[in-house]
This record gives structure tokens, sequence and C-alpha cells, in this order.
């Protein structure tokens, strides 16, 4: 009888409450994880890239599904000036099956994404950056041969309406870098679904 | 075609969105009070979800919600139904819901160790045996209730019976019965909700911020529930009119009582009559808060306005829902009654038994326990005989109020130190507020439903105090049952197998039963979790994808859980 209690309890998560982790000035690792076309994407892919945005992202988060249209802008812009995006996808599957790799394949398929759709699957990318939210976007720059993080947080400041955003942070960081200036706005709060990680 | 009319739902969903929570731009500018949806029937479809709502101007605010984006839909029940719920998590989250008020078997409650984990699907079920009343639902996750709270997971529900039928009393739903559940929120600089203080700065009710709703010109009920973190109300009118408490937390009470004030914590509710017919058509008046000038104790009593206990609306009276009075309806109710109903409320010379709960610890910055034990999951505080009538006794000599909760009865509360038991809480209460420095008992009656496995909860209702401990579990056990049974054959089969749309299972031994079923796919997934199933009928498996199964199923005898697979084709 107690041993039915302790399989419910089991079940409880882990209650590991994320704080706020300033992210800006760190540096990063490389990676290599499988595309939605069944092909591996690294860092290294993309030799003549200056940086990166780096967006961690999900099928399942209404606030995530307001964003890929405005991915696909931002990869249309910044890909030609050297700064590709690529978007990650590091929820647990095992909780949400609108998150598993073949249904990321549709969705990426389905909104006719631009940009690499990775699927980390050991959620070892997604620690490494520190990535809280889904949509998480970073800003990373190669300065000295390392990946360092110059903007983590929000994409913009409105998911819903995009009519209305008045601050684009990410696009605002890239064009202060591509510029050789500093970014202005290096961190700002990550807004959606809490990416759980698994112990 | 596919991407297009996703686009189009959004377009709408997100329309539908700003419609129902328009923007809180100034000081002054009211907004609709947001009505909840009805639901009723014995079977309720309760899908939790993340959400996010356009609370001020500039970003959304990422919310949960259960069939919406923020709160949930009014469960309305009739006493002496069977109500069946399908409670499905689409948060991205563990969770559970509890029944706030419901006298029901305790692995139907809903508490922390009823957890739902997310993509599945609990069937709670019981049998309605509260008088009419205003009670609600909540996630009940151990050290995640105030986050999950804050992000708009709950709803009300409303029973109906005869006894309440028979009286001239408003009953209308969103014309002259209203549902209001008080709360508050902060926000940061991207709109989303803190927690970084136990009191929010903006007053929001039922998820609408600066509220101002139409009432008639007739006699008008509000239940009125308390779905803060921390803070307590001193309810009242702007006017200072009187107006009538009819219903306590678990019913009506014997007659209508006359007051200006009343305190309402954490959980609790209160139903009252008011009498908007002197009033004039086009003219207003305002519930609300007085809660200036409390000491230090009251929740919310606190001077700061910042700092983990701080608040714009610490310590000062603030409005909580602006009222315009608009023409009576058809059928108004235009006097009060006399009287409600006949209550036989359990006396101090009921109860056999008597527990004394002491509130310790808490010193600054510490969390609170009872009798210096922090909440155990594994721990089984009190043990409780099925037909006791007890009396409880929580002392709470410490630095701060509570409001003390307890589930599966319906209670009378008999003294109070700091002096006479007021006749607005002389009813069936589940919950009730514990000042600093007093000690308050009440007698109830634990009848019905006896497990030795899955506990009852009692708490500080209070949102922080119960995720940091002030909490403890009772079982309600049957005497006679335990010991005098054989132990009954447990094994069992599942039929058909593969299977199609539905799955039997067939103990070997008429006698044995099922306590509870957990379905999980090969992955390890969670598909169900049916507490004590009702197997004739089967189990629904048709809208499972093909593949491999696993049924646990836990005796109800026993206590022992057997796994057997199965496929779906």
């Amino acid at each position: 009888m107690r041993h039915f209690l302790k399989t419910m309890l089991l079940l409880l998560p882990a209650f590991a409450l994320l704080s706020f982790v300033a992210n800006e000035g760190k540096s990063v690792n490389d990676f290599s994880l499988m595309n939605t076309n069944g092909k591996n994407v690294g860092l290294k892919d993309y030799p003549n890239a200056k940086g990166f945005i780096i967006v961690f992202t999900c099928n399942h988060c209404p606030f995530a599904k307001l964003y890929p249209p405005r991915l696909n802008e931002l990869n249309s812009k910044y890909q030609a000036l050297g700064v590709p995006l690529i978007a990650i996808s590091s929820t647990d599957t095992l909780l949400y099956e609108e998150d598993t790799y073949p249904m990321m394949v549709a969705k990426a398929k389905n909104e006719k994404f631009n940009f690499p759709y990775l699927f980390d699957e050991f959620q070892s990318v997604a620690k490494d950056f520190k990535a809280q939210k889904t949509p998480h976007a970073f800003v990373i720059w190669k300065e000295n041969g390392k990946w360092i993080v110059k903007y983590s947080g929000a994409i913009d400041d409105n998911g819903a309406e995009p009519a209305k955003v008045k601050n684009r942070y990410v696009a605002n960081a890239v064009d202060q870098l591509l510029a050789g200036k500093q970014v202005e706005v290096k961190e700002t709060k990550s807004i959606g679904c809490q990416i759980i990680l698994r112990k | 075609m596919i991407i297009h009319s996703i686009k189009l739902r959004f377009l709408y969903l997100t329309t539908a969105l700003v419609l129902f929570f328009s923007v809180n731009s100034a000081i002054g500018q009211y907004n609709a009070l947001h009505i909840p949806d009805t639901l009723s029937g014995t079977t309720f479809n309760l899908n939790m979800k993340d959400s996010f709502v356009q609370f001020r101007t500039g970003n959304q605010t990422i919310t949960a919600g259960i069939n919406g984006a923020f709160w949930g839909p009014t469960l309305i029940m009739q006493k002496g139904d069977s109500v069946h719920m399908n409670v499905h998590n689409f948060l991205n989250d563990t969770t559970t819901l509890h029944w706030h008020g419901m006298h029901l078997p305790a692995v139907m409650d809903g508490g922390p160790h009823q957890t739902i984990p997310p993509g599945t699907i609990w069937q709670p079920y019981w049998k309605v045996t509260n008088n009419a009343t205003t009670f609600w639902y909540h996630p009940h996750l151990h050290m995640k209730t105030e986050e999950q709270l804050i992000d708009g997971l709950g709803g009300f529900i409303i029973i109906r019976d005869a006894a309440e039928a028979a009286l001239a009393l408003p009953r209308t739903y969103g014309v002259d019965d209203i549902p209001l559940a008080l709360t508050s929120r902060s926000f940061n600089a991207s709109n989303a909700f803190t927690a970084t203080s136990a009191y929010g700065d903006y007053e929001m009710v039922n998820g609408t911020l600066n509220p101002e709703v139409t009432l008639p010109k007739q006699y008008v009920r509000l239940r009125i529930l308390n779905v803060e973190m921390e803070r307590g109300y001193n309810l009242g009118f702007s006017d200072n009119r009187s107006f009538y408490v009819i219903g306590n937390d678990g019913g009506l009470l014997n007659a209508p009582v006359s007051v200006t004030r009343v305190k309402l914590m954490v959980g609790e509710r209160v139903e009252i009559l008011v009498d908007l017919g002197p009033d004039a058509v086009g003219s207003t008046v305002d519930l609300m808060a007085y809660n200036a000038g409390f000491p230090l104790g009251f929740p919310g009593g606190e001077p700061n306005t910042t700092g983990p206990f701080g608040s714009l609306l610490n310590n000062i009276n603030f409005k909580v829902l602006h009222i315009n009075v608009g023409a009576a309806t058809a059928g108004a109710i235009t006097t009060a009654p006399t009287s409600l109903v006949t209550n036989t409320y359990w006396t101090a010379a009921d109860a056999t038994v008597t527990r004394t709960l002491n509130v310790t610890d808490g010193t600054p910055g510490t969390p609170f326990y009872f009798d210096h034990a922090n909440f155990n999951l594994a721990t089984i505080n009190q043990n409780v005989k099925l037909n006791n009538v007890e009396k409880w006794t929580v002392v709470n000599n410490n630095i701060f109020g509570h409001s003390f909760h307890i589930h599966d009865v319906q209670f009378k509360i008999i003294s109070r130190s700091s002096g006479p038991v007021s006749s607005y809480e002389s009813g069936w209460k589940d919950t009730y507020y514990l000042q600093i420095g007093e000690t308050v008992s009440f007698v109830a009656k634990f009848d019905d439903y006896a497990d030795a496995t899955h506990p009852f909860m009692y708490h500080c209702h209070m949102a922080p105090h119960e995720d940091g401990g002030l909490m403890g579990q009772f079982v309600v056990t049957d005497a006679a049952g335990v010991a005098a049974t054989e132990k009954a054959n447990t094994d069992f089969t599942i039929f058909p197998n593969p299977a199609n749309t539905k799955i039997y299972v067939t103990f070997a031994d008429p006698l044995a039963q099922a306590y509870y079923i957990r379905i999980t796919n090969a992955l390890g997934r969670t598909m169900y979790m049916l507490p004590r199933p009702q197997l004739a009928g089967g189990i629904d498996v048709s809208n499972f994808a093909r593949g491999t199964y696993y049924m646990q199923v836990t005796d109800e005898q026993t206590k022992q859980t057997t796994t057997k697979q199965f496929v779906k084709m």
C-alpha cells in the first residue's frame, strides 16, 4: 500500500526552479543535431558565418506557434549577411508527443521553414546554452575562434501582434554587431513555455 | 490549405482573446467583467492548457486556462447526480485538479498524490452529495500550487439542489447571480506575471483587470471566491450599504445575516445578496476591499509597496468591482427571504475524538509548519476512523494569519479565542480565517469514504504557505473491513487483444476490483489515469495510435499492481 504511494511519488516532476541566468558574454559549444531533412547540422557547416541566431522553439507551445513567419523573415534577411538562423527543439518528447521528430518534420514542411529545425533529443544543446523557454533566442558571434553569446532572450516584444512590435531585440542585436557596435540590449526575459529538462 | 486554416484559426483566437480581455490601458477605464462560460450535465470535459492573454498594452502574458486562456468554465452540478470528469492535461507541466469543498473518495480528490502528467487524461467520478453552494476547482501539485494558480488555472463549481431551488433567490447565472473570483497580479517589464511578492499590484476579477459590470435594479446574488495567493479581503460597498450573507463555503445559512463588511480569506467563498432595487438606473456603486488600517498579521495589511510582501494594494481601501445599475429583469427578486434552509450542525458535545494542530516555525524567511513537521507526501499525519465526529483545534501562536482548509468534509466552527464566531460564518465551512494569535476549533463528521491508501489534505490555503510545507494529510479508514476478509485472487485478463475501439478487463475473482488503472504507451507516456474505473463498459482506446500499450492494474484490496501488455490496432 505504501508501494502504491511511492510509485505515485516517482511521477512527480523535478521541482528545480530555474532562476534567471545571465547568459551574455559566455561561450557556447558547437553541436551536431539532426535537421528535419535527416541530415546533421552544426555551426561548423557554415564556415563563412560571422554569427548565428539560435532560436530554441518547439511545436506545441502556443507562444512559439506565433513566431515561424518572423523566423523565416529573420533568416531571409540575415543569412545573406553571414548570420544564419538555426532553430532547435529541446523539449521533452516523452511529455509532448507534438514535439517528436516526425511532427517536427511535418511542421517544417507545412510552415515552409527556410532555416534548419534541429532535434535536440538529449537536451544537451539546451543545457549548454541554458535555454529556458520556447521561444528563447540567442545571438552568438565568432570571437577568437569561439562562439560568444551577445544576446539572450525574447525575439521581440509582442508575440501575438507582430504589427505592434516596438523592440526587435534579435534584429537590433544583429544589426549592431554587423555595424561593429556593442549590443545595446544584451538580455531580455524569454517568454513562453518552460523547457523542462529531464534529469 | 492546412496552413491557411491554422492561420485563420489563430486570427480568430487572437481576436476573441482581445475581445474577451480588452486591454487595460489607463486607470479609470473599466473593462467588462468576464463571466465564465458554464458546463452542466454529468460529464465534464476539462482541457488544461498553456495560453496567453492580452492583459496590457504591449506583449501578451503567458497564462494557463481550462477550456480557455485564463481561469475555467463554471461547472453546474445537481446534488444526487453522479458526475464524470475527463481532465486532459495539455499543460507544459505535470498538474493535479482538486475539487475544493467536495465530499468524495480520496482517490478522486485531486490532491498532491493524483498527479496528471502532460498529455494524460485523468477520469475521476463521484456522486454529488453536498448541498447547493459554490465550490471551486484548482491545481494542487505540491510546491507548484502557487505557480499554477498564478498562471490562471481554476474555476467555479455551482451545486444546485431542491431546497435551494424552492427559495425565491436570484439564480440566473450571469444576470442576477454572478460568480466573482477575486485576485491580483503583478507584471514585469515584458508583461509576464511575477511572483516576487505574495501580493499582486493590480486587482483582477474573473481574469478581468479593473472590471465593471451592469447589474439589474433588484436583489442580486454574488458568489465571491478569494483566489489570491495570500491577500485577505474585508469586503463592503462604497456607500456602506448593508447586504445579506446567505451562504458559506458548504451551503446556505439558516437565515440571511445582514452585514456591512465581510472578511474573506484565500480559498473561502461567501454568497451575498445585495439590494440594488432602491438604486437609480444609471447610478453606480463599487464593491470595495476595506483593507486599510489592519495591523500586521492580516494578509495584505503590510505597509510596504515593494519587496517580498509588498503591493500597491497593501493596507489601503481599493476598488474590487465597479457596478453600474441597469434596468430590472422580468421575474426580479425584490425581497430577501427571512429564512433559508434548516441546517443541523455538529456541536462540541458530538465529538468523540479531539485533535490539536499548532502552527509553528515561520521565523521570518523560513516556512511555516504544523507541529514542526514539514509536509511530506510519504507521511500520514492523522488517522481518522470512518464515521468519527471529531473536534479539531488549530492554534496559531505565531507571527501571521492563515487560511485553514481541510479536504473531504464541511465543518462547523464552534469557537474562536478572539471572541464569538460571527453569525456570517455560522454555516458549513471548509476554509476559515485563522488570525494571528488565535485558536479556532471546528467539528466535522468524516463519513462515507474510507481509503487507507490515498490521504486527504489539511493545509493553509495561502499558496506560498502550503507550497512551503504548512500542510498535513489524513487517511480515513474503515476499521471493520480491513482485517476480516480474505485476499482475493487479483489475476485479470484483458480482451480483445489486439484491441480496436475498447478493451475490457475481467478479474479471475469476481470479488476483485480495480483501485487504479494506468495505461502507458511503449515509450512510457501515460495515456489514461483511471481511479476506481467502472469496467463494465470497457475502456475506450479508439483514439490511441497503433502500437503496444501497458495496462497497470492496482487491485482494490491488496493494492498490488500487475502490468499486462496489449496491442492497439
